[in-house]
C-alpha cells in the first residue's frame, strides 16, 4: 500500500489534491481511498488529507500516521509544531514541498534523513504566472503526488479535469489548471514509490486508561487566561498586508476592522501589524480608504 | 398518619424539594402535567419565600441551557419539565452534563407523541438515559421531596458534579395528593451545605472558559470518560448520601426498593408509581401462597447493575414490566437487567412485559398472567416471548372507538 499525506491550509486546495490522486489511482485500476480532516473551517487554518492506494481492498481508514509520501502546500507549515507535517514520514519516503527553497536547504534545516527523497518546487510562483492570480494549488500538488505514486501523467491530468469539474470550476479555469499541472510535471524529477511496498509498522505503545481526576482537572474548562497569543497564527498567512504610513490618515478603520486584534496603535496613533498573529485575511487592505495597506506575497526566508 | 405530615401532590412535593434545597435560580417553561411545580415556585419567589431568581424562558431548550449556565456560575439551580419538553431540551441535556455542572431537573413523565397523550410512561425520561444526567425514579410524593434533596447532595459532590433528573409519573403522582412529611429546614441545611464549586464558578479577576471545544479524539475521549467515571462514582456517593439522609430524616433509600423479597422465588421488576399497584399484586399473590416479591428500580443512572444482579441472582424467575417501549426492540429496562445478570451461573430466567403505556392501568388479571408465566417458567417451562399487557375489555373499548373514527 502507498499512504500519502497532504498538508495545506484552508484555501490551498489540498483536499482536492488528495482527491485528484485518489481518482487517478482509481482510474488506474487500483483500490483507492481519500479523506480530509479539518476543524472549524477557516481560510488559512491548517488542514490535512489522506490518500491510500493499494492493489487490494484497503482495511484502513482515517489519519495516516506513517506516510510513504508527504505533500506540503506551503513551507510555513513545517514550522508549525501543531501540524508537524514530517512526523512519521517513512525513512525512504518522498517529501513534495511547495517552496522556493532548494531541497538541500530543506533537508538540512529540518534534519530530514538522507534516504528521504526531497522535491521542492515554487508552485505558487508558477501558479501565479499561469493562473494570473493567487489561487489554489490543488492541480499542481495533485499531479505531483500522482507522479510520486507512479500514476501515469495522462491519468493524473484527466483526474485534475474530473475533480476540478466536480467542484464547479469553469472550463477556462480548468484548462489553466491543466496547464499548471503540465508545467509542474515537466519540472518533477521524482522517482516514484511502488504501490506494492510494505508500509512501516505503527510504533509500539503502552496502553493507559485514565482514572478519575479532580474536577478542577477533569472538566472541560480552561483556567489559564490570555493563552491566545501563544498560538502564533501568523504562519497561516500566504499574503502579508503592509502599511505605508506615508499614506495613512490615522482613521483607525484598519484597527477597528481587524478580526484578530492584530493591529495596534502607537502613541502617535499610527497603526502597526502584529505579524505573529495576523492571518493575512486582508480585510485591512479592503477597508483602508486611502489605500495605505498593500498586499505582498509572503516569502519566508531562512 | 404522622402528625407532621401534610397532604400534597407530587408537583407540590417537587416544589418543596426545590424550596428546602435553597434553589437560587429557576428557569421555567410550562408543560402539562408539570406546570403546577413552576407556578408554585413562581409564587414563592414573588412573595419572598424563596430568594433568588425565577425566569420564564422561551423554550425548554433555553431553559436547560440557562440552568446549566447558572450552575456553571456556581448557583444552586432547579428546573422541571415533561415529555416533549424534555425531548426539546435533548441537545442541551448532553451539553450541560458535559460541562459537569450539578442541578436538579424534575421530569414529570408523560407518554410521547405520536399519538399525543397526557398520561404517563417512561419513554421521555429514558430518551435521556444516556445524556449524562443521573436519574432517580420515584414511587411516592414523599420520595420526590426526599430524592430532590439527595439529588443535590449527590450531584454537587466533587466526585460526581453531574446534573440529576428526578422522575415522577404524570397524574398518578404529579396530580395525586397523599401525606408527605416535610424534612426539617434546619436539618436540610446540615444535609445540604452551600454549593461552593472549585471547578466552575464566576468570580472577579478569575476568568475561565467552560464547556470548551476540543479537536482530537484523544482529548474528547478523556473528558467523556471522566464523565462516565463521575457517574460511576455516584454509586458510592449515593450510599453515603442515603446513610446521612436516614440519620437526619429517618428514611432510607437504596438504588432499588425491595418489597417482600426476603424469601421470594419469583420477582416482578417495576419502576415509578405503577410499582405501588405491583406491590398490591404481590400481597394478593402471597395470600394465595406464592413466594413472590417486587423489585422497584430507583436509581437507574448510574446503573446499579451489581446491586440488581445481587438481588435477583438465585431467584427462580423474574418478570420485568417495562412502562416504556423501544419500537422494534421491546422493553428498555429488561435488556439492562438481563445484561447485568449475564454470565452468572445463578442468573434466573427473565421474562419481558410491556405495560402501562400512556398511563394504561395494569389490572389484576394482567398481574395474574405475569404470575402464572413466572410460575410456569420457575417450574422449568420455556420463557415466553415478550408480551404487551392488554385486556379484553380494553380491546373492546378500543374497537368501539375505532368504529367511531370510521375505521372498519
Amino acid at each position: 500500500m502507498l499512504r500519502v499525506r497532504f498538508h495545506g491550509r484552508g484555501g490551498h486546495g489540498m483536499k482536492t489534491a488528495s482527491r485528484i490522486l485518489g481518482t487517478a489511482a482509481f482510474r488506474s485500476g487500483l483500490f483507492a481511498q481519500d479523506s480530509p480532516v479539518y476543524g472549524a473551517e477557516r481560510r488559512g487554518a491548517p488542514i490535512a488529507a489522506f490518500t491510500r492506494i493499494d492493489r487490494t481492498l484497503i482495511l484502513e481508514r482515517g489519519a495516516i500516521a506513517v506516510p510513504d509520501i508527504v505533500v506540503i502546500a506551503d513551507d510555513s507549515l513545517l514550522d508549525d509544531p501543531l501540524v508537524a507535517p514530517l512526523s512519521g514520514l517513512a525513512p525512504d519516503g518522498i517529501l513534495i514541498l511547495n517552496s522556493a527553497n532548494p531541497p538541500e536547504a530543506v533537508r538540512e534545516r529540518y534534519s530530514i534523513p538522507e534516504d528521504v527523497r526531497v522535491f521542492t518546487l515554487d508552485v505558487t510562483e508558477i501558479a501565479q504566472r499561469i493562473l494570473g492570480h493567487r489561487a489554489a494549488v490543488s492541480a499542481a500538488m495533485g499531479v505531483l503526488s500522482c507522479r510520486a505514486a507512479g500514476i501515469a501523467d495522462d491519468v493524473a491530468l484527466s483526474a485534475v479535469r474530473e475533480e476540478l469539474g466536480e467542484i464547479g470550476l469553469p472550463e477556462a479555469l480548468i484548462r489553466k489548471n491543466e496547464n499548471l499541472a503540465r508545467a509542474c510535471l515537466a519540472e518533477a524529477d521524482v522517482t516514484p514509490l511502488s504501490v506494492d511496498r510494505l508500509g512501516a509498522p505503527e510504533p509500539a505503545v503502552q496502553l493507559s486508561v485514565p482514572a478519575y481526576d479532580d474536577p478542577t482537572v477533569g472538566t472541560p474548562s480552561v483556567y489559564a487566561p490570555g493563552n491566545m497569543p501563544l498560538r502564533k497564527t501568523g504562519g497561516w498567512r500566504t499574503v502579508r498586508p503592509v502599511i505605508n504610513l506615508a499614506l495613512c490618515n490615522q482613521c483607525w478603520i484598519c484597527f477597528v476592522r481587524c478580526p484578530e486584534g492584530a493591529i495596534s496603535l502607537d502613541e502617535k496613533d499610527n497603526p502597526h501589524i502584529d505579524y505573529d498573529h495576523c492571518k493575512g485575511c486582508l480585510i485591512c487592505v479592503e477597508e483602508c480608504p486611502t489605500k495605505a495597506v498593500a498586499e505582498e506575497k509572503e516569502v519566508r526566508t531562512w | 398518619m404522622v402528625s407532621s405530615a401534610r397532604m400534597m401532590t407530587g408537583n407540590m412535593a417537587a416544589a418543596w424539594g426545590a424550596r428546602l434545597s435553597g434553589a437560587e435560580y429557576v428557569p421555567a417553561y410550562p408543560i402539562t402535567p408539570q406546570t403546577e411545580i413552576i407556578e408554585t415556585l413562581s409564587r414563592w419567589f414573588t412573595d419572598g419565600t424563596m430568594r433568588g431568581k425565577f425566569v420564564t424562558m422561551d423554550s425548554e431548550h433555553s431553559m436547560v441551557t440557562a440552568a446549566g449556565a447558572a450552575a456553571a456560575a456556581g448557583a444552586r439551580v432547579f428546573t422541571a419539565t415533561s415529555s416533549q419538553g424534555l425531548l426539546y431540551a435533548m441537545e442541551v441535556l448532553f451539553t450541560v452534563s458535559g460541562w459537569r455542572v450539578p442541578f436538579v431537573l424534575v421530569n414529570v413523565s408523560r407518554g410521547l407523541a405520536s399519538p399525543i397523550t397526557l398520561e404517563s410512561d417512561h419513554n421521555d425520561v429514558l430518551a435521556a438515559r444516556d445524556s449524562g444526567f443521573l436519574q432517580i425514579h420515584c414511587e411516592t410524593c414523599q420520595e420526590i421531596v426526599d430524592s430532590i434533596l439527595m439529588a443535590y447532595r449527590i450531584g454537587e459532590d466533587a466526585r460526581v458534579l453531574l446534573p440529576v433528573l428526578v422522575n415522577m409519573d404524570g397524574f398518578t403522582l404529579s396530580f395525586t395528593r397523599e401525606p408527605v412529611i416535610l424534612p426539617d429546614a434546619e436539618a436540610v441545611k446540615e444535609y445540604l451545605p452551600p454549593y461552593r464549586p472549585k471547578h466552575a464558578f464566576i468570580r472577579a479577576s478569575h476568568p475561565m472558559a467552560q464547556g470548551i471545544a476540543v479537536l482530537g479524539g484523544f482529548i474528547y475521549s478523556y473528558f467523556r470518560y471522566q464523565q462516565h467515571l463521575a457517574a460511576r462514582n455516584a454509586l458510592a456517593v449515593h450510599e453515603e448520601a442515603a446513610v446521612d439522609f436516614e440519620r437526619l430524616f429517618g428514611r432510607r433509600y437504596g438504588f432499588v426498593d425491595e418489597y417482600r423479597m426476603e424469601d421470594a422465588e419469583l420477582v416482578i421488576v417495576m419502576s415509578n408509581a405503577m410499582a405501588t399497584r405491583g406491590k398490591a399484586a404481590v400481597n394478593r399473590l402471597r395470600e394465595k401462597g406464592m413466594r413472590i416479591g417486587l423489585l422497584r428500580l430507583r436509581v437507574t443512572r448510574p446503573w446499579p447493575g451489581e446491586a440488581i444482579s445481587a438481588v435477583l441472582a438465585g431467584r427462580k424467575a423474574v418478570a420485568v414490566l417495562d412502562q416504556n417501549i423501544a419500537p422494534g426492540a421491546g422493553g428498555i429496562f429488561v435488556t439492562e437487567i438481563r445484561s447485568s445478570l449475564y454470565g452468572r451461573k445463578d442468573a434466573p430466567p427473565v421474562l419481558s412485559y410491556i405495560g402501562g403505556l400512556g398511563g394504561k392501568e395494569i389490572s389484576t388479571a394482567e398481574f395474574d398472567q405475569v404470575a402464572d408465566d413466572l410460575r410456569r417458567v420457575a417450574a422449568g417451562g420455556d420463557v415466553p416471548p415478550p408480551r404487551l399487557l392488554y385486556t379484553g375489555p380494553e380491546a373492546e373499548k378500543l374497537h368501539s372507538l375505532l368504529h367511531i373514527a370510521g375505521k372498519e
